[in-house]
């Protein structure tokens, strides 16, 4: 790991002002950070801590709930508000990493987590999202793990997450802090697809931080689900994942949700899926519409076209579960 | 211990590499002061400069789970912690869950059940198992499987492993003081 | 002699240790003045090394750098033919291959210099799999790529396959796997002119490395010492490797004056070092509608990358194994180890046979759907009789049944009640269908043929000053338990107590060469020479009028203590001695291929979500007749712990290669099974004492890495009606042979054959 200087802030405004200088890294749970520096992908010349911040506090908030940035991703799936109300978010945070990890990760750490790309994580290798302009050898190397919707010809990099495709089903907004004050963005609007600039990930600006994420109370939150397709039972990341919600009425879907994870280069709301499903009974037959709908305009690669496929299947597993569940 | 090198082609560098910090840590019920580089992780620190080698580094990526511990109890990955952001925290390794010869009840029923095989992943393995215990959630076998996933084995001791935690589940329900409701 | 400990599940030597955090392997080790070492390596696959630069920005006159004309001997590394350097010189084989040695007292400049060294390579045209290295696209390696080619013959393959009723032809391949030990590879050398070589490490075969270093620095065996420290799992990674970064250690110390330690990080252990090799097997059946199999003829071959190490002898074992525990009497194999530019594949647990027995066992799955025959009716038709002859004519002297393990496995599993309960389900409407499939085979004790006679092994035992007895063998624990069988059967040889029993440290200034930690021979090759040995100690100090029969474990501790205090010492050795009807001919493989077998049938339940892909075992059931089970716990978690492994080598371990290179060297990425993926794995044992095993023992370590890949590709069979061609049967491939709704016919080829 590069040397780094290190301090820890205990104040929000001077964690904001440090965010001002070059090189700085803000540090939360670690788990991507450190990752990124140990490979050299990450070379921070400081890393500013802010564990201390108190911003750690998951609360109501009207109907819905408000959670702080660095509550662990332990405590967010744990917490009876959470669990109960949105079941989603709750199970697709128990789908991703370890115990151990989900000790440390932060929820402002996991919106901005990194991509797994195996070119983007070699120093060694060209790369768009690391070095503009150097190319992205995943677009006809192997790519497997790599995305088919959302894609660019920069870059086909797989956002990792799941917390943040259940957070995005569940119409949640990030809140955010920097020089200009607070404003608040909506999921939709925080990740954004690589286009030419794949360094850019985020609507978050440099110096800003992270302060909470506000989850609605909705009609469909409680009817929701997440479905995770990986190479293992456990402590892998997706193949493909699908966070769903739905609203039914009187034998009829009023609203629905449909999220892919694994699958994109952002948390992906597949609407036309969405459009599929509501007006309609919840019926095997919708259900295999909405996962066909999902990934319209999905560009396979050598390595990564069965995701096509199990994308499709995966929005269908994960309705028919919600619906048997229900 | 490794000396810090210092680095004549770059200036700003060399200063960098003179940054030290001063944590200090309760380890093992033992307060250790230390002043360290602030790229020292846990896993380090305890292996290198106190000699705690029991924790083991499989991965050094938070993909394995051998270098497990527990901080003011709760369990995490020493390889992807920065020493200095424990500063002031309560670490728990191996070396410190057995007082001499008397062992924790974790690691009894890990002889009891021959819960290992090369032995490597253990210390991560038992100190993930005293966190689970205190996290209360695992309520079947199935919970205890999948709450325990952070930790590999390749010899495949799992079965063992998880009949170790059952007999510590059942034996702390049946204890008036044990870690867990009955 | 009485079993007293034998039998029993008695704790591990080593229990206390492990559990405690004190068990020290070598990266928890140093030395005063100790400094760390690193090697730079190719990123190429094939070339011409014109130079190497040091680049600038690094102190370089801090460093010791290692090439290969700082050899003071040969360079390579000695194994069988000698054909792989230590450091490339001139040529590069294969991507990861080490070039130049670095080392310094800072692990973090040593990584900066490490990438700053400039290699100038002119790439050379590269071979990357089995069929290009046939077809000689590049000629990489001898005249023809291929590193040894041999052949068995049984009976007559021509007239079997004239007459028989059906020919079915199968392709099956098998991908490479990682050993993936959760302790690295790592080794601490020093060097004096004194003393020569010393090296700590975790490893499997301390005399491998003594071997290798002895050419490479020009010394003899007195000054090339290797001591084993607590080693982290193995499984045939620490087997011939270790002997390549001793060597580069050793190398830095020289060079440096003070101890240098390497310790590879997970990325450059899965990357550089050997793996399970690749296998395609090409099987043509020729069959009597009955299910009878009246001829086989396989074509095998397996991927042994840049240079050939152990490929011959892997290869042996997979061609010896590829006719299974059948009695077919016309049989045609053909086997070769053919080169590639990726790193050299290695020992691996099982060793060559898991790979053809996925084959056969495959094949005889789809042998039976073709033919409409229950898939353990096929094999009940086909199991070699005690009597009968195997591929290369050894006749079965184990007394076996296959039959009886047959009717015993199913049983467990539930055969019967889950193959009707399945029909039905599969038919209602859902995604998730369910499948059982078996694999019957059998596995050789020891190394094969002649291998046992020329390692005559040795293994000592010795009493302490205190009256203990000590075992000196250079047979290694590595978490298989070879400390507790020790100490189990030397305590029942000479009728005393567990605790009175000590295993000496492996280190080969002080114990003889019991041979490498392979090839499931540790606890009957060695066991049975412990056995031996401590019965020889036992009459020594009984006809020293120092004990008398019947003693107590106290009065024995007592004469041993008394003994050494008379005479100084008290010792005794057994040499391993071939049993007398063992008859192996090398060059035409016919013969007593093993001097016993294991044999086994495994059963595996498993689900298949025909919507997502994904395939989990339910259930396994290992049922095995391994002869007289020393430790029912110890031998409980090999099999355990092996089934674990097949699992991950059937379902999830895929190694992608880029250019020769692991392209996935990150266990993120290279997925093997955690405490969640796997099923309850049951066990169980028959037991059919061998008489040249110590107290009737047979081999057992790697037998349970044979019967899961099959098992469980055959169970997705009976869930999907797809025949599945190759593992990993990751998602992808389930998909893949899913919706090409792949059936028997394009996996084999059918033809009728006109009878007369």
């Amino acid at each position: 790991m590069k040397p780094f200087a290190y301090s820890r802030e205990t104040g929000l405004d001077h964690a904001l002002a440090r965010g001002k200088e070059d090189g700085v890294r803000y540090l939360a749970g670690g788990t991507t950070l450190i990752d990124l520096m140990r490979l050299g992908v990450e070379e921070p010349s400081t890393v500013v801590d802010l564990r201390a911040l108190p911003l750690r506090d998951i609360k109501a908030d009207g109907d819905g709930v408000q959670i702080g940035a660095l509550a662990t991703n332990t405590e967010v799936a744990y917490h009876p508000l959470i669990a109960k109300a949105y079941p989603v978010l709750s199970e697709a945070l128990l789908s991703g990493a370890s115990p151990q990890l989900r000790n440390m990760a932060s929820v402002g750490g996991n919106l901005l987590q990194r991509t797994r790309c195996s070119y983007f994580r070699d120093p060694s290798s060209p790369c768009n999202k690391r070095m503009a302009g150097s190319g992205c050898p995943a677009l006809d190397g192997y790519n497997r793990s790599n995305a088919i919707l959302g894609v660019s010809s920069s870059c086909i990099a797989t956002h990792p997450s799941d917390m943040a495709v259940a957070l995005l089903a569940l119409d949640a907004v990030v809140h955010v802090r920097g020089g200009g004050g607070e404003r608040a963005v909506p999921m939709g609007d925080f990740h954004v697809a690589p286009g030419s600039t794949p360094a850019v990930e985020t609507a978050l600006q440099k110096g800003e931080i992270i302060t909470h994420v506000t989850v609605p109370a909705s009609p469909f939150a409680q009817r929701s689900h997440y479905v995770k397709v990986r190479d293992r039972a456990s402590y892998a990341f997706a193949l493909s994942s699908a966070a769903v919600a739905l609203d039914v009425s009187g034998g009829v879907v009023k609203s629905a949700r449909v999220v892919l994870g694994g699958v994109a280069t952002k948390p992906w709301r597949a609407t036309e899926a969405e459009a599929e499903l509501v007006g309609k009974p919840p019926t095997s037959m919708s259900f295999d519409a909405a996962g066909a709908a999902a990934v319209r305009g999905a560009v396979p690669r050598t390595h990564n076209a069965f995701k096509v496929e199990l994308a499709k299947r995966t929005v269908a597993r994960a309705l028919r579960d919600l619906v048997g569940k229900a | 211990m490794v000396a810090p090198h210092v680095d004549v082609s770059n200036d700003e560098h060399a200063e960098l590499l003179a940054c030290r910090s001063l944590v200090t840590l309760r380890i093992n019920g033992r307060e250790t002061k230390l002043t360290i580089a602030p790229w020292t992780t846990l896993l380090d620190l305890l292996r290198e400069h106190l000699d705690l080698t029991g924790t083991k580094k499989g991965c050094d990526n938070g993909q394995c789970g051998a270098c497990t511990v527990l901080v003011d109890g709760t369990r995490i990955n020493a390889c992807l912690t920065l020493a200095v952001t424990k500063d002031g925290s309560e670490v728990t390794t191996i070396e410190g869950l057995s007082a001499g010869d008397q062992l924790h009840p974790v690691q009894k029923a890990f002889i009891e059940r021959d819960a290992f095989q090369c032995g490597y992943c253990t210390p991560g393995q038992i100190c993930s198992i005293v966190g689970l215990l205190r996290e209360g959630r695992a309520k079947t076998t199935r919970d205890v499987r999948e709450l325990m996933s952070g930790n590999i084995c390749r010899c495949g001791a799992y079965a063992n492993i998880v009949a170790a935690i059952e007999d510590v589940l059942t034996e702390a329900s049946h204890t008036p003081d044990g870690e867990r409701e009955p | 002699m009485k079993n007293r400990l034998i039998g029993t599940s008695v704790p591990r030597k080593e229990a206390f240790d492990k559990v405690t955090g004190r068990a020290r392997y070598v990266d928890d080790v140093s030395f005063p003045g100790m400094i760390y070492g690193t090697t730079v390596r190719s990123k190429v696959a094939r070339g011409r090394l014109r130079g190497i630069a040091l680049g600038p920005g690094i102190p370089w006159d801090e460093f010791v750098v290692v090439t290969a004309k700082d050899i003071p001997g040969i360079n390579a590394i000695h194994l069988i033919n000698d054909d792989q350097p230590c450091l490339a010189d001139g040529v590069i084989n294969h991507p990861e291959e080490p070039v130049v040695l670095l080392a310094h007292p800072d692990k973090h400049l040593l990584e900066k210099a490490r990438q700053a060294v400039v290699l100038d390579i002119d790439e050379l045209p590269a071979v990357h799999s089995i069929e290009d290295a046939l077809a000689k696209t590049a000629v990489v390696w001898g005249e023809d790529n291929i590193f040894k080619r041999y052949t068995i013959e049984k009976g007559d393959i021509a007239e079997a396959f004239a007459n028989a009723d059906v020919i079915l032809e199968g392709h099956y391949e098998t991908g490479a796997q990682e050993q993936l030990y959760i302790e690295n590879n790592g080794v601490i050398a020093s060097y004096s002119e004194e003393a020569g070589v010393t090296i700590w490490g975790s490893l499997q075969c301390p005399y491998y490395i003594q071997k290798a270093l002895i050419p490479l620095f020009g010394v003899g065996p007195e000054r090339a010492r290797v001591i084993q420290l607590e080693t982290g799992g193995g499984f045939g990674g620490k087997e011939e490797y270790p002997s390549m970064i001793a060597s580069h250690a050793a190398l830095l110390a020289k060079k440096a004056g003070v101890p240098v330690k390497i310790i590879y990080d997970r990325a450059e252990d899965m990357a550089a070092t050997t793996k399970r090799h690749p296998s395609r097997t090409v099987v043509r059946a020729a069959v009597m509608r009955d299910g009878t199999v009246v001829g086989l003829d396989i074509d095998f071959a397996i991927d042994g990358g840049a240079y050939s190490t152990l490929s011959q002898v892997v290869l042996s074992r997979g061609l010896i194994h590829a006719a299974g525990p059948y009695s077919c009497p016309n049989v045609h194999i053909l086997g070769r180890a053919v080169a590639t530019n990726s790193p050299p594949h290695g020992a691996f647990r099982g060793f060559g046979a898991p790979q053809s027995i996925f084959a056969l066992e495959r094949h005889l799955d789809e042998i039976g759907k073709y033919l409409g025959i229950a898939p353990d009716e096929i094999r009940r038709r086909n199991f070699v009789k005690p009597g009968q002859t195997l591929a290369t004519g050894q006749v079965v002297r184990d007394d076996v049944d296959m039959n009886v393990l047959l009717d015993r496995a199913l049983e467990a599993a539930g055969w019967g009640d889950k193959k009707a309960r399945f029909a039905v389900e599969n038919r209602e409407e859902g995604s998730v269908k369910r499948g059982i499939g078996l694999a019957t085979f059998l596995h050789g004790t020891g190394f094969t043929g002649s291998g046992e006679k020329f390692l005559a092994s040795i293994v000592g035992v010795e009493a302490t000053a205190d009256g203990h007895v000590r075992v000196l063998a250079a047979s290694t624990e590595i978490g298989q338990g070879t400390n507790t069988i020790f100490a189990q059967i030397a305590g029942d040889a000479l009728g005393v107590d567990y605790d009175v029993i000590q295993v000496g440290q492996p280190d080969t200034a002080f114990v003889p060469n019991s041979g490498p930690t392979v090839a499931s021979r540790t606890c009957t090759i060695v066991g049975k020479l412990v056995e031996t040995a401590a019965l020889g100690l036992r009459q020594t100090l009984l006809g020293s009028g120092l004990l008398e029969e019947p003693y107590s474990s106290e009065q024995f501790v007592k004469a041993c203590s008394a003994y050494v205090a008379r005479s100084g010492e008290l010792r005794a050795y057994a040499e391993y001695k071939q049993p007398p009807y063992i008859k192996w001919d090398e060059d035409t493989f016919k013969g007593d291929a093993y001097g016993a077998y294991s044999w086994a049938v495994y059963v595996a339940s498993v689900k298949v979500d025909t919507l997502t892909y994904e395939a989990t075992v339910e259930d396994f059931v290992a049922l095995q007749e391994v002869g007289k089970v020393i430790h029912p716990t110890l031998a409980a978690g090999q099999i355990e712990g092996g089934v674990a492994q097949g699992i991950g080598w059937a379902l999830y371990e895929n190694v992608v290669w880029k250019n020769g290179r692991m392209a996935n060297d990150r266990m993120t990425d290279y997925i093997m099974p955690t405490s969640v993926d796997l099923p309850p794995i049951r066990a169980l044992f028959a037991e059919s004492p061998y008489s040249y095993g110590p107290s009737g023992a047979k081999g057992i370590g790697e037998l349970p890495m044979d019967g899961p890949g099959p098992a469980i590709v055959n169970a997705i069979l009976d869930a999907v009606g797809i025949g599945i061609p190759r593992i990993p049967a990751t998602p992808e491939v389930v998909m893949e042979a899913y919706l090409a709704n792949t059936s028997v016919t394009r996996v084999c080829r059918a033809t009728e054959v006109a009878r007369g």
